[in-house]
């Protein structure tokens, strides 16, 4: 089952005629996903990779009505519009790839989708992978089947490369995934930790979340009081790295735009508050998925899976 | 990028925001203060609590506002270099508030903070009301908000809508004023301004390349921390990141990828009692040019004991693209030192390739892993190879 995903997904990549938009089309297309066209201003009627190539997501709408999802690959300063495009044209689920958004333009985004009741991942996130079903977006990148495997363990992250670190993790502990998201390393997230523990607190194959934080910003807080409110009730361990950080000054950014150190946000003190509200705190990343294993009962069926899936 | 208070403060004024009448001195003006009266001296340090650390002095007259400003500008403030003083009339107070505008995580966009009282101390004191504002038209104030801000003081609202202008104008991740003086008369003044601007907005910014380069903390950058910084600038600013570089005390250079991947890395390091002597990071597939310029950079650290190439599984960065930019550093500098690098992801194959032929030809002493073996596992292979390598002739 997994979350925000299913067969039926249909997706319209917006900058799909450049460098990283074609790896981006054909990561999708290699792991069954179904993208069934492009958006380039200007390039409208051509075709570029087998993909039809329309000018804006309206025309590609009126094609190909079925689609329900958009990958953004476009540079920053395109990437406001085209986000408001896809929104504009009732696109309900929109993964942003791009990195370096303006914050300003982002908020417009978010305020604008919160209108119309639309779903924005990222921006700066690679997307979200349901293992055997599809993935919008690269996680996994040429790799995905050594990593990923259906199972039972959401994968929540703010880094890219660390959500496949943490998938491979899972797989090495003899598991498999529900979904990996990407939630992304900006300050002002489209989905947010705490939104996507809902969606895999609703999902019957989730059977327990992992979740890589950061020290800078307050997303992780967002975790233990979601917790405390008895809003995710699943078994969840959490590892904030960074702790290193606690040396730098105030206001250094290490790593993500939004890992900025300041009093208060340090990976000690995030692991604190975590830890106080029932949250399961791996001290060293290496630990992070052994200590929810004993917890998950579907581990045998996980291993079983994993075996036959070949995946 | 965080600005000087006087920067801060001629931004808020070109915003209708009334600020004390200054001079900016710098060390060959600091003989020619002149005020006629008291006034008083902020030493320009990119540091919170200045107060508290010495920055601020109230001087009687223009001989004492000499003074501190010879006394910054020769011996720094609290550990920091002081390039400017900036000279202000004092300014009679009968209240003091406290306002911010920032891009808060909660509510997805901007907020505005506002104190009854201000002072240092005030936004962590739980005397601050909060309010989201409407990131589409952040200074169309609610009526609620409106009245909320005239309950304050009278006038509040109009200043801050002033102040959220700015905010939004000028691309700000944050604009703080604390204090801000009320008058007799019921006006308003901003008599700090503590404003970082959003880099990656930049773009549509180029009057900020009157800045000038600065780090968070406003310690001076070290020459090699200034030269990494052209690598993001240009044409192809926004193909990948390649830009980070910061030094550090210890003795073993690092090349990581991913913000996520090298911040763990660095906690490794940490746990088996290595010191990083830079935090480096590149990402989101940065062609070879840029990871080779990086690469160069921190290569040239004198000291060097150990180099730790590492990273997660690369969802999109091709490491033999970013790898060779690697090698073309190490072709030149041919290190004596253990090399140890963990990587996966797109054509991993071809760059492990292109890693170990360089080894071979320059006689490196090189391990390489995938994505078999842990971060932590790297590490400990790394900490290994340096016990047997010694110390530098």
């Amino acid at each position: 089952m997994g979350i925000l995903l299913d067969k039926a997904t249909d997706v319209v990549v917006q900058g799909a005629t450049g460098k990283e938009g074609k790896r981006v089309v054909a990561a999708m297309r290699a792991y069954g996903t179904r993208v069934s066209c492009g958006v380039t201003p200007g390039k409208g009627g051509t075709v570029s990779d087998d993909l039809p190539v329309f000018s804006d997501v309206r025309a590609a709408c009126a094609a190909f009505p079925a689609l329900n999802a958009s990958v953004i690959v476009v540079p920053p300063f395109a990437a406001k519009e085209a986000i408001l495009e896809a929104i504009e044209a009732g696109i309900p689920l929109i993964s942003v790839m791009t990195e370096r958004m303006p914050m300003r333009d982002a908020a417009y985004c978010f305020a604008t989708a919160k209108e119309h009741g639309i779903r924005i991942i990222g921006p700066a996130s690679l997307g979200i992978i349901v293992p055997g079903v599809g993935r919008l977006g690269v996680i996994g990148g040429p790799l995905v089947d050594e990593i990923f495997t259906p199972g039972s363990v959401g994968v929540i992250s703010r880094s890219g490369g660390m959500t496949n670190e943490l998938s491979w993790s899972v797989r090495q502990a003899g598991l498999g995934q529900s979904a990996a998201v990407h939630v992304g390393g900006d300050s002002l997230l489209g989905t947010s930790y705490a939104d996507a523990l809902r969606l895999f607190e609703a999902d019957p194959e989730t059977e327990a979340v992992v979740v890589y934080g950061e020290q800078g910003g307050a997303c992780e807080f967002e975790i233990a009081s979601l917790v405390r409110k008895g809003q995710f009730t699943k078994p969840i361990a959490v590892h904030v790295g960074g702790d290193f950080a606690k040396a730098l000054p105030e206001g250094a950014v290490v790593g993500h735009a939004g890992a900025i150190v300041r009093r208060g946000q340090s990976a000690a003190d995030k692991a604190k508050v975590l830890s106080e509200s029932g949250v399961l705190v791996a001290e060293r990343f290496d630990d992070l998925v052994q200590s929810v294993k004993p917890l998950i009962s579907h581990a045998h069926h996980d291993t079983h899976l994993a075996h036959h899936q070949g995946r | 990028m965080n600005l000087y208070e006087h920067e801060g403060k001629d931004l808020l004024a070109s915003f209708g925001i009334r600020v004390p009448k200054g001079t900016l001195v710098r060390r060959a003006e600091a003989d020619a203060i002149v005020n006629d009266g008291p006034c008083v001296a902020k030493a320009q340090a990119l540091a919170s609590d200045r107060a508290k650390r010495g920055g601020i002095a109230v001087c009687a007259s223009a001989a004492e506002a000499r003074a501190a400003a010879a006394r910054w500008l020769d011996g720094g403030m609290d550990c920091l270099d002081v390039d400017a003083v900036l000279i202000e009339e004092k300014i009679p107070a009968v209240r003091e508030l406290y306002v911010a505008c920032l891009q808060d995580t909660g509510a997805r966009g901007p907020v505005l903070l506002a104190g009854t009282v201000g002072g240092s101390g005030i936004e962590s004191s739980g005397q601050v009301l909060r309010f989201p504002l409407d990131a589409k038209v952040p200074a169309a104030f609610s009526a609620s908000l409106h009245r909320g801000l005239e309950a304050v003081a009278p006038g509040f609202a109009a200043f801050c809508r002033s102040l959220v202008e700015a905010f939004q104008t000028s691309d700000a991740r944050q604009i703080e004023i604390n204090p801000v003086a009320v008058l007799t008369d019921g006006a308003f003044v901003a008599l700090d301004a503590k404003i970082a601007l959003d880099v990656d907005a930049a773009f549509r910014h180029p009057e900020w390349e009157a800045y000038g380069q600065r780090t968070e903390s406003g310690k001076a950058l070290t020459p090699r921390e200034l030269a990494v910084r052209s690598i993001d600038a240009g044409a192809r600013w926004y193909q990948g990141t390649a830009g980070k570089y910061r030094e550090m005390d210890g003795d073993v250079a690092v090349l990581f990828s991913g913000g996520g991947a090298s911040i763990v890395i660095m906690d490794e390091l940490a746990h088996h009692g290595l010191a990083a002597a830079n935090y480096t990071e590149y990402s989101g597939n940065p062609p070879r040019e840029k990871v080779r310029d990086l690469a160069r950079i921190v290569l040239s650290k004198p000291g060097l004991r150990g180099l730790l190439i590492a990273g997660g599984v690369a969802n999109f960065t091709d490491i033999k693209e970013t790898f060779a930019g690697i090698v073309d550093a190490l072709d030149e500098t041919q290190p004596p030192y253990p090399i140890v690098i963990r990587r996966a992801g797109p054509n991993e194959k071809e760059g492990m390739e292109l890693m170990r032929a360089c080894a071979e030809r320059n006689g490196l002493r090189m391990a390489l892993h995938g994505k078999e073996t842990t971060m932590r596992d790297a590490v400990g292979q790394l900490e290994k190879m340096m016990q047997s390598y010694g110390h530098p002739a």
